[in-house]
């Protein structure tokens, strides 16, 4: 048991701002056990639209229990703001590694072992009637143990409503600030039409997330929403960069246009020709070409759910001694920052306070 | 090909639809969208083409005996269309879709938020035609009042509001709906719900009405034409021209004013009363409601309004077919007693046993679904067609009437339907209709 009281929790360093400045992530320690902690403090204030869905994330995380999903310690109310405790992942969210360490995007042994346990993860949310309509790089949070866990709770919607068993749902997950979160949605959850949507959406979701892990950009990322909304209800898919995405060379201009990195380097085109050279030498097995073509698949129905595909042959190759952490071995562990610490302790105002903006670090 | 096509209106040949007998124009009248949209490549020597957009066509008066009648022959081969493009507009940060129903207020159509992609409908007002409409404006700026202070998941939600000065338009952004229970009602067989579904709707106005009136909001307008279901068929109380917010302060529930549709009226309103309980009136309208939805029929009748108003001032409905149980029976007939303190509360009625207990689907029975002669059967977005065109440009298609006809005649069973008229003609046929019934002054029909 985690005793909800501030007192008992020292501070270390500020790991991420998400949610659009309405949430901190903080590392911590939680003195009577010496254990290291991440909490994540919401400004209440500063959205109170939001105050219902925090609530919801709690009372899923509560009743959901799963290796693969990020646990719940405990919550509580200290001022103004909210703070709940979770487990410390200390490499980070994926998104935070691909943006640092891997703009080509991961190994792919890598890829397998995260997509195994995200793939556990969702088998067991849809056993609970759950769809978690948020899959994507920046909700899987790794650590050094090799832990792979799943996050982003808030935008789960249940299949049971009101004591009712639905058989599909209709809405979309709540917007969040930047409407990002869209990116990975299913063609028939944007739809948004009487065939509504189903556990099968997620499946979906995480082909878009296998094709972010393993090209390191979010496929549709760069082009307006309402492309990538008739570019999915169309039924393109998008495809894992590799040599044979290139048979021939696309000058820069192309290049620039299809595929576009949200991070620094790949921004600029020295870095897009970086990294096509990058895909154009790698050769991904067909294995993991067809997972990704299973996944994308336009019509929900012939998708493979994700009990079946736990069998696909991709996973195969993983064996019981590959250790995620050495096969990403570029990632350090977050680590407590004294100088941090030290602002830390003079801060009353948070937003006075300089924070990387560009780490996604959702709880 | 686009069935919705630009229509040329001339008498050398008739139509394929009857309905346009109507018109009878010298000039030829193409429905504009847009500068360049919707040209009409005739023969430019043989007539004199005058260009409208759909707001001047609303405008035009096809009066008959307008001075220059003058019919002209023209090769059906020479009159060559060009497919109605779907032309991407924006309005704000939406992308306009197509038409999802018409009112007297202006037209309701589907848009698509660009940047939450959340399917929308908008209510567009023009002041113009809000002027023509007692207390049109007055009962659009408390609507708009209202709707911004309520929020409950079965009272329609208020997303947006814009104003367009230029085109002195109004656009009311709400939540998106399938269905109005009215038009399923029309197209099923009997013109009524099972009772298990009619159920389901009924308990959801309920709760809607409790908000209402714990609001302070008396609807004054309940009927099955302004309940509107959501995908998930969550029932939506929509349209609040005519709603009155009570004082906060006062302890009754006192209304001076009924302006709701004349079927659904209580007899204290058909008797023309000063004064009346705000909260019974709903009850009343919800009772009638609920009578149709379960009936098919209306508990009075009258060939005209005067009649049908003179028959709930006698206040004695017609009993309800024996098939609808007396469980259901007694419920309506107290929900419309002709006394309103004798009609039941929203509490009392929640605690009937009809509506406590979940009837059962009868043998047979099929639920009736949200159906919408403009949507296909699943409802999809009509916004992606613009879409498409606006992401992914297509070259004109070009066709002659003679092809049309050929067309035609070759697809056999294919005949033009009134949905694929031009959207301006369909609105100059409904206006006819509405101003030649007769209304009662600040009295709507349904």
């Amino acid at each position: 048991m985690f005793n909800p009281d501030i007192n008992d929790y020292q501070l270390t360093s500020i790991i991420a701002e998400c949610c659009g400045g309405i949430a901190v992530v903080y590392s911590a320690v939680y003195k009577p056990y010496i254990q290291k902690v991440a909490i994540k403090r919401y400004f209440v204030d500063k959205d109170k639209e939001k105050a219902s869905l925090i609530q919801q994330d709690i009372l899923t995380r509560k009743e959901l229990q799963h290796p693969n999903i990020l646990p719940y310690l405990t919550s509580f109310v200290y001022g103004p703001d909210l703070y709940i405790v979770s487990p410390l992942m200390n490499l980070g969210s994926c998104r935070d590694i691909l943006d640092r360490h891997y703009q080509e995007g991961l190994p792919e042994l890598a890829c397998a072992i995260i997509l195994r346990d995200v793939l556990l993860a969702l088998q067991y949310l849809h056993k609970q009637f759950y769809i978690h309509r948020s899959v994507r790089a920046s909700h899987v949070l790794l650590d050094i143990y090799g832990t792979v866990r799943l996050s982003g709770l808030r935008n789960a919607a249940s299949m049971i409503v009101r004591g009712r068993r639905q058989r599909q749902l209709y809405s979309l997950p709540p917007p969040d600030h930047d409407n990002a979160n869209l990116m990975w949605l299913s063609p028939e959850l944007l739809e948004q039409n009487l065939k509504g949507y189903d556990e099968q959406s997620d499946i979906y979701s995480l082909g878009v997330f296998c094709c972010e892990l393993a090209n390191g950009a979010v496929p549709f990322a760069e082009v307006p929403t309402t492309l990538m909304f008739t570019e999915k209800v169309r039924g393109s898919r998008p495809q894992l960069l590799d040599c044979s995405s290139f048979p021939e060379p696309l000058d820069d201009g192309e290049m620039k246009s299809m595929y576009n990195t949200d991070s620094g380097v790949g921004d600029s085109a020295e870095g897009v020709s970086r990294l096509r050279a990058a895909y154009a030498r790698r050769k991904l097995s067909d294995a993991f070409h067809h997972l990704s073509d299973q996944l994308l698949q336009r019509d929900p129905e012939k998708r493979p759910s994700a009990t079946q595909l736990l069998n696909h042959p991709f996973f195969k190759q993983i064996r019981i001694t590959d250790f995620l952490p050495s096969l990403i071995g570029r990632v350090k562990p977050i680590k407590p920052d004294p100088g941090d610490m030290s602002a830390l302790l003079l801060q009353e105002k948070i937003s006075e306070m300089e924070i990387e903006k560009s780490t996604e670090w959702d709880l | 090909m686009d069935p919705r096509m630009c229509r040329k209106i001339c008498s050398s040949e008739s139509l394929p639809d009857a309905e346009n007998e109507e018109f009878e124009v010298s000039n030829i009248i193409a429905p504009q969208e847009s500068e360049d949209n919707f040209l009409l490549e005739g023969s430019p020597e043989r007539h004199s083409v005058t260009w409208l957009d759909d707001d001047q066509i609303d405008d035009l008066d096809l009066n008959l005996d307008q001075t220059n009648l003058f019919f002209h022959r023209v090769d059906s081969a020479d009159v060559i269309y060009r497919s109605k493009k779907k032309k991407c507009k924006m309005v704000g940060k939406y992308v306009m879709g197509d038409v999802l129903g018409e009112g007297s207020y202006g037209k309701v159509k589907e848009m698509l938020d660009s940047e939450t992609l959340c399917r929308r409908a908008v209510k567009i007002l023009k002041k113009r035609k809000l002027r023509r409409i007692p207390n049109g404006e007055q009962n659009v700026q408390r609507e708009i009042q209202l709707l911004r202070i309520l929020r409950h998941k079965n009272v329609i939600e208020l997303v947006d509001v814009m104003y367009n000065d230029e085109k002195q338009k109004m656009y009311l952004v709400m939540e998106f709906c399938v269905g109005v229970l009215q038009d399923m009602l029309e197209s099923s067989p009997g013109k009524k719900f099972p009772q298990r579904q009619a159920h389901d709707y009924f308990i959801q106005l309920l709760d809607g009405l409790e908000y209402l009136h714990g609001q302070g909001v008396i609807h004054k307008d309940i009927k099955p034409g302004n309940l509107l279901l959501t995908l998930d068929q969550t029932l939506k109380i929509t349209d609040f021209g005519v709603a009155e917010a009570l004082d906060m302060f006062s302890p009754e529930d006192t209304c001076y004013t009924g302006q709701g549709s004349p079927a659904f009226q209580p007899p204290e309103i058909a008797n023309g009363a000063e004064q009346f309980s705000g909260v019974k009136v709903d009850i009343w309208s919800s009772g009638v409601t609920l009578y149709n939805m379960t009936t098919g029929r209306y508990p009075f009748e009258g060939d005209n309004v005067y009649r049908l108003l003179e028959a709930i001032g006698r206040g004695e409905p017609a009993p309800p077919p024996s098939s609808v149980g007396t469980l259901l029976e007694t419920l309506l007939m107290h929900m419309l007693k002709r006394n309103p303190d004798e009609r039941p509360t929203v509490q009392e009625i929640k605690r009937h046993d009809w509506v406590r207990a979940r009837p059962a689907l009868a043998a047979g029975e099929a639920a009736v679904g949200a159906r919408s002669r403009r949507s296909d059967e699943l409802h999809s977005s009509t916004v992606v067609p613009y879409l498409v065109e606006r992401h992914y440009a297509t070259p004109h298609h070009y066709f002659t009437e003679h092809d049309l006809r050929h067309e035609l005649g070759d697809g056999g069973s294919r005949t033009m339907s009134t949905a694929e008229l031009s959207d301006a003609e369909s609105t100059q046929c409904k206006r006819r209709w509405h101003s030649s019934c007769g209304r009662l002054p600040s009295c709507r029909l349904t």
